[in-house]
C-alpha cells in the first residue's frame, strides 16, 4: 500500500495550497484572461465590471467623493457597533457611558472621535460628491432613477447624523434635538404629529433617546445599506459613469464582437467582455481602447481612496476630541441653542420665517432636486465638469449651493446670545 | 355569470375575469400594504406617555402672593396672579421648543431672544405666535390643578 500512503502524504504537503485554491478560484493573474475571471469569480470583486473607461479613473473626475462616502459609512458601521458595546441608551446612564469611554475603556476615546468626525465628513462628502454629479451633468437619462436613489441617501445620512446627535446626551444634544425637531414641527398639519411621533412624548426625554437609538442603530443604517446597494448596482446597469456622447470625443474605436454567437446580438460592451472570455478571442485590444481592465486599475485606485479615508480620519480623531458637553438640564438652555451645523442654514432660515424657512423653501428646494433628471432632458454636456452646453444648469444649481453654505455659515459663526448678530473675529 | 348556456368562446370570457382577479388581487396586496404602514405608526405613536403627566398639581393659591410671576420650570409653565386673578402661561418658547424666563417686560427666551409681553403676547425675536395659557382648577381639596392638554384663551383668569 506504498502508493496510497505516498498520495496521502502528498495530499497532506498540498494541504494550504488546496485551501488557498478553493477560497480564491484562480491564481494571480498574469493574463487579460486571467483578470477579468478574477473580477467575476470573486463575490467582492463582480460588484464591479471587468473594465472600466479611463476617463471613470481620472481622479479629477470623481474626485472619489462617492468612495469616499461608503469608506466612511463602512468606518461609521464598524465602530458604531463597537460603541454599541458600552452605550446604553438611557436618560440615567448614557452621560456616564461618555464619560466612561474616556476614562476606562481602552481605545474609547479614539473610537468615539472616529465615529463623530466621520459622520460630519460624511454629510459633507455626500453633499460634494452630489454636487460633483449635478456639476458633471451625471444625473441625465438613463441615470434619473440612480440620481433620486442619491437624494435618498442624502437624506438618511442627514437623519443618521441628527438621531446620533442625541445620544450622548449632553447640553449640546438635548438642545440641537429640542430644536431641531421644533423645526419639524412647524410642517402644516402633520407637523406637530410627526415631532410627537418622532420624540414619543410632548417634550425631548427617555422616549425620544430610546427612538433615536432604535432609528439610530438599527432603522436607518438597514435602509442605507439597501439604497447603497440599489445605487451601485444601478451604477452598473445604467453603463458604468456618465460619459460624453462618442461625437463629443475624438474618433471611437469600432466595436468588434467575437464570432458570431450571443455577444453579437447584445448592445452593450460589458456583455461582450464577459461572452469574450468565454467563447473564441478577439484582440482584445480592438474592442474598446479606452477602457483598461479593473483589476488591478479600479482596484488600486479604490484601495488607495480608502487608505486616505482612513489615514485622514485617524489624523483628526488623533488630534481632536469630539465634544462632550455638561450632562443635560433641562431648565437651562444654552444661548444660543443652536442645531447641529448641518441644519444651522435651516435655523436662520426659520429665524426669518417659521413657516416658509423651516418648511416651505426647504420643501421646495428637495422637490427641485427630485424632478432635475427629468425636467433638465437634453443631453448635452454629459461626463464633463463644467461643460459649456449646461452653463445655466451649474450657475442655478451653485447658487443653490452657496446660499445654502452661506447660511450655514451665518448660522454656525455670526449668531450669539440671543441669535444676535455677532462677529466671530 | 352563470346564466344562459351561450356558446360563447372560452377565451372570450376567461380574459375578463383572469383580469377581474388581477384588480381583485392587486387591491388586496396594495391595501394590506397600506393598512400595515399605516398601523405601524398607530403603533408609534404612543397612547400614554411616560414622562411627565399633563395634568399636575402646584399647591394653593395662598402660596402665590398677588402681583407674583412664579415660573415652575420643570412643568413648564409660568404662575402668575392679580389680585383674585389667577392663570397658568406656557413658558415653551413658541419659536423653537426652548424655556423662557419670566422679565420685567413679560417672558424672555434666551435661545434666540424672541420677547412676550406679561400675557404672552409676542413683543420681539422669532417666535410666530403667544404663549398658550393653560386651564387652572381648584381641586376639592384645595389645590390648584394645572392641564396643560387644555389651552384657553388669553386673559382667561380664575377667581381665588
Ligand atoms: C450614502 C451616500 C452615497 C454613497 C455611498 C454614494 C456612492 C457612489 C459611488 C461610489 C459612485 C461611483 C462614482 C463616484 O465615486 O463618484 C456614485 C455615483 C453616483 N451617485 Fe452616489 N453615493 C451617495 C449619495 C448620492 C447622492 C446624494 C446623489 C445625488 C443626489 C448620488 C447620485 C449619484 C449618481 C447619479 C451617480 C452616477 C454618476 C455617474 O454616472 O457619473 N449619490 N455614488
Ligand atoms: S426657542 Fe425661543 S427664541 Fe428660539
Amino acid at each position: 500500500m506504498s502508493t496510497e500512503k505516498k498520495s496521502l502524504w502528498k495530499d497532506l504537503m498540498d494541504l494550504p495550497k488546496n485551501i488557498y485554491r478553493s477560497i480564491f478560484r484562480n491564481p494571480l493573474p498574469a493574463s487579460d484572461r486571467g483578470r477579468a475571471a478574477t473580477s467575476f469569480t470573486n463575490f467582492f470583486l463582480h460588484i464591479q465590471p471587468v473594465r472600466v473607461n479611463k476617463r471613470t479613473l481620472r481622479p479629477s473626475y470623481t474626485m472619489g467623493l462617492g468612495l469616499i462616502s461608503f469608506f466612511l459609512f463602512v468606518i461609521l458601521a464598524v465602530t458604531g457597533v463597537l460603541l454599541m458595546f458600552y452605550y446604553v441608551p438611557s436618560t440615567t446612564q448614557a452621560y456616564d457611558r461618555m464619560l466612561d469611554l474616556r476614562s476606562s475603556v481602552a481605545f474609547g476615546v479614539i473610537l468615539r472621535n472616529m465615529h463623530r468626525w466621520a459622520a460630519h465628513a460624511m454629510v459633507a462628502v455626500v453633499f460634494l460628491h452630489m454636487c460633483r454629479v449635478f456639476l458633471t451633468g451625471s444625473y441625465k437619462a438613463p441615470r434619473e432613477f440612480n440620481w433620486n436613489i442619491g437624494v435618498g441617501l442624502f437624506l438618511l445620512t442627514l437623519f443618521s447624523s441628527f438621531t446620533g446627535y442625541l445620544l450622548p446626551w449632553d447640553q449640546l444634544a438635548f438642545w440641537a434635538i429640542t430644536v431641531g425637531t421644533s423645526i419639524a414641527g412647524y410642517a402644516p398639519l402633520i407637523g406637530h404629529q410627526l415631532q410627537f411621533l418622532l420624540l414619543g412624548d410632548a417634550t425631548v426625554g427617555q422616549e425620544a433617546l430610546l427612538r433615536f437609538y432604535v432609528l439610530h442603530v438599527v432603522v436607518l443604517p438597514i435602509a442605507l445599506v439597501l439604497l447603497v446597494a440599489v445605487h451601485f448596482w444601478r451604477i452598473r446597469k445604467d453603463g458604468g459613469l456618465a460619459r460624453p456622447e462618442p461625437s463629443e470625443l475624438p474618433a471611437p474605436a469600432a466595436v468588434v464582437a467575437p464570432a458570431g454567437e450571443v455577444v453579437a446580438a447584445l448592445p452593450a460592451r460589458r456583455f461582450a467582455i464577459q461572452g469574450l472570455v468565454k467563447g473564441p478571442l478577439v484582440k482584445v485590444g480592438t474592442l474598446d481602447d479606452d477602457t483598461v481592465f479593473s483589476w488591478p486599475n479600479l482596484l488600486i485606485a479604490e484601495l488607495f481612496v480608502l487608505l486616505l479615508t482612513v489615514a485622514g480620519l485617524m489624523a483628526v480623531s488623533l488630534f481632536f476630541n469630539a465634544p462632550l458637553e455638561h450632562p443635560v438640564n433641562v431648565m437651562h438652555p444654552p444661548n444660543p441653542a443652536k442645531a447641529p451645523w448641518y441644519f444651522l442654514g435651516l435655523q436662520e432660515q426659520v429665524s426669518y420665517s417659521a413657516f416658509w424657512g423651516g418648511v416651505g423653501v426647504p420643501a421646495i428646494e428637495l422637490l427641485l432636486l427630485v424632478l432635475v433628471p427629468y425636467i433638465d432632458r437634453s443631453k448635452e454636456g454629459v461626463g464633463r465638469w463644467f461643460a459649456r452646453q449646461r452653463v445655466w444648469a451649474n450657475t442655478l444649481f451653485l447658487t443653490f449651493v452657496l446660499v445654502n453654505i452661506v447660511l450655514i455659515v451665518i448660522g454656525t459663526f455670526f449668531r450669539g446670545a440671543n441669535w444676535q448678530f455677532v462677529s466671530p473675529f | 355569470m352563470g346564466a344562459a348556456p351561450k356558446a360563447i368562446e372560452p377565451a372570450e370570457t376567461q380574459v375578463p375575469r383572469r383580469q377581474f382577479l388581477m384588480w381583485l388581487s392587486s387591491v388586496g396586496v396594495v391595501g394590506s400594504a397600506l393598512a400595515a404602514i399605516f398601523s405601524t405608526f398607530v403603533f408609534m405613536k404612543p397612547r400614554a406617555t411616560y414622562g411627565q403627566p399633563n395634568r399636575f398639581r402646584i399647591g394653593r393659591p395662598e402660596e402665590f402672593p398677588t402681583g407674583a410671576r412664579i415660573a415652575i420650570d420643570t412643568k413648564r409653565v409660568c404662575i402668575v396672579r392679580d389680585g383674585d386673578k389667577l392663570a397658568a402661561i406656557s413658558t415653551t418658547c413658541t419659536h423653537l421648543g426652548c424655556i423662557v424666563a419670566p422679565s420685567a417686560t413679560g417672558f424672555h427666551c434666551p435661545c434666540h431672544g424672541s420677547q412676550f409681553d406679561v400675557d404672552g403676547n409676542v413683543t420681539g425675536g422669532p417666535a410666530p405666535k403667544a404663549l398658550p395659557w393653560y386651564l387652572v382648577t381648584i381641586t376639592p381639596s384645595g389645590e390648584l390643578e394645572v392641564d396643560k392638554d387644555t389651552e384657553i384663551q388669553m386673559g382667561t383668569y380664575l377667581s381665588v
